[in-house]
């Protein structure tokens, strides 16, 4: 026998879903599956824009986001039109995200425990800056600086910060989207928030 | 006054004014008298401001258009491959889709070859949603192509000196025709055969290696192996085992 299974195949492969079926199950022109396509080619850019923080890569997260596509397609069936297609679809971008780390192996999904969350405390703020608006002190910084001091973020807090700070989801949909307690969601955006402060407050020339 | 601890989990949701209204005269309390909490509120709250006012120049990356192309091109192809299969005659099948199967192929012509380089399953689903349309329209043209015929083709227009399996009835195949496939912009072959009057296609992808697999992918089964420097694809819907055999018999026949 030459053919054989892939010792690691993709993950999109691997999910636990067999793709017959769904909305799209009634035919290209079902009012469902067209209300479904519409839908998920609508978020694109949220979804590009996210990869592209997810991944710092052009291509990387142009690939991510045409597996989610691919996977939210292959798993129309599971998704219910009175919900929320948009925290669905990060849903998956998220758990594909975390599928290629794992897959290739270069990186470790950091901060999933307590001790590595406690490890990243960040110290406050000296008190002494309390005389100044905490926004006076970064609110020149331009969105490249504040681009690149997102993308300079450890990945669990980049993600949080970006969900709630950019997309604007709550704490309950990113605790869902993430599959962490909400106090983790609260204590990444914090932590991740405090860390950007800081970055940006020293590229600040007030304080340079 | 409530310790740092207590109040803790409560900075960020009065960061955000999504702190429940009765916890929010203790958090003020507690921020009047403590200088650490306090800094932090405010450096979070400056972050979450700043950010707010540059959301719509963070938010201006939009998905290239190559992407997007290639994503509506995904979601054609799980409407196609969801279309039931009927437990015979799959000419019956394919007559209805024909007439919507120009409009298909009509947008379907920019591919990303580039993009699918890396997922073994983003190039299956592609194949698939090609054999999906390429077979509608092969019953719109009625094609039947004879051996030395795809034989032909194949040397003249990929420079693959082809041997194609002799007697594929073996297998319970039957030789339908080629074409150059849309995948790649051309650069790939495409080989139609029917297997109990089903369609399976063969695809050859020149300059191209990939590790065998054997993929499921948007309701089709798809066999890749490489052998030199060409890549073949077979796609089918049939169960996996017959796939398997099915593969194994073209790939040892094949030359």
């Amino acid at each position: 026998m030459r053919i054989r299974r892939a010792p690691r195949p993709d993950a999109a492969a691997r999910a636990p879903h067999d793709g017959k079926a769904g909305p799209a199950a009634a035919g290209p022109t079902s009012p469902h599956a067209a209300a479904f396509e519409a839908g998920v080619l609508g978020e694109l850019d949220s979804l590009y824009r996210t990869a592209l923080r997810l991944t710092r890569n052009q291509a990387d997260a142009e690939d991510l986001v045409q597996d989610t596509v691919l996977r939210a397609f292959r798993a129309s069936a599971r998704f219910d039109p009175g919900s929320n297609l948009r925290a669905w679809l990060f849903t998956i971008l998220h758990n594909a995200a975390r599928n290629r780390v794992r897959d290739r192996a270069r990186e470790t999904v950091t901060a999933d425990s307590d001790i590595v969350e406690r490890a990243m405390d960040a110290p406050p703020p000296a008190a002494g800056n309390l005389e100044t608006p905490e926004s006076l002190l970064i609110r020149e910084a331009l969105a490249p600086d504040l681009r690149a001091a997102i993308d300079a973020l450890p990945e669990a807090y980049r993600e949080a910060v970006w969900l709630r700070d950019v997309e604007e989801f709550t704490y309950t949909e990113i605790a869902e989207m993430l599959s962490i307690p909400p106090g983790t969601v609260m204590s990444r955006i914090s932590r991740g928030r405090r860390m950007l402060f800081d970055r940006l407050h020293h590229l600040s020339p007030v304080n340079a | 006054m409530r310790n740092c601890e207590s109040i803790d989990l409560l900075l960020t949701p009065y960061v955000d004014g999504e702190i429940p209204s009765g916890e929010r005269p203790a958090v003020e309390e507690h921020l009047r008298r403590c200088d650490p909490c306090r800094a932090r509120v405010a450096a979070e709250r400056a972050v979450r401001s700043l950010i707010q006012a540059r959301r719509s120049a963070l938010a201006a990356d939009c998905a290239p258009p190559g992407l997007r192309d290639a994503c509506a091109r995904a979601a054609e192809a799980a409407a196609w491959s969801a279309v039931p299969a009927p437990a015979t005659g799959w000419k019956r099948r394919l007559v209805p889709l024909a007439l919507a199967a120009s409009l298909v192929v009509a947008v379907a012509g920019a591919f990303l070859y580039q993009l699918t380089a890396s997922s073994a399953t983003i190039l299956a689903a592609e194949l698939a949603a090609d054999h999906v349309k390429c077979f509608a329209i092969n019953d719109v043209f009625d094609t039947h192509q004879s051996r030395t015929a795809v034989e032909r083709s194949m040397a003249a227009g990929f420079g693959w000196p082809a041997r194609l399996p002799p007697q594929p009835e073996a297998v319970g195949l039957e030789l339908v025709g080629a074409r150059p496939c849309l995948y790649g912009e051309g650069r790939a072959a495409h080989i139609m055969y029917r297997y109990h009057g089903r369609p399976v296609s063969l695809f050859m992808l020149p300059d191209t290696i990939r590790q065998d697999a054997v993929i499921s992918v948007l309701g089709h089964e798809c066999a890749i192996w490489s052998e030199g420097d060409r890549t073949f694809v077979m796609i089918s819907r049939e169960p996996r085992n017959d796939m398997r055999r099915i593969a194994s018999f073209v790939h040892a026949s094949l030359r």
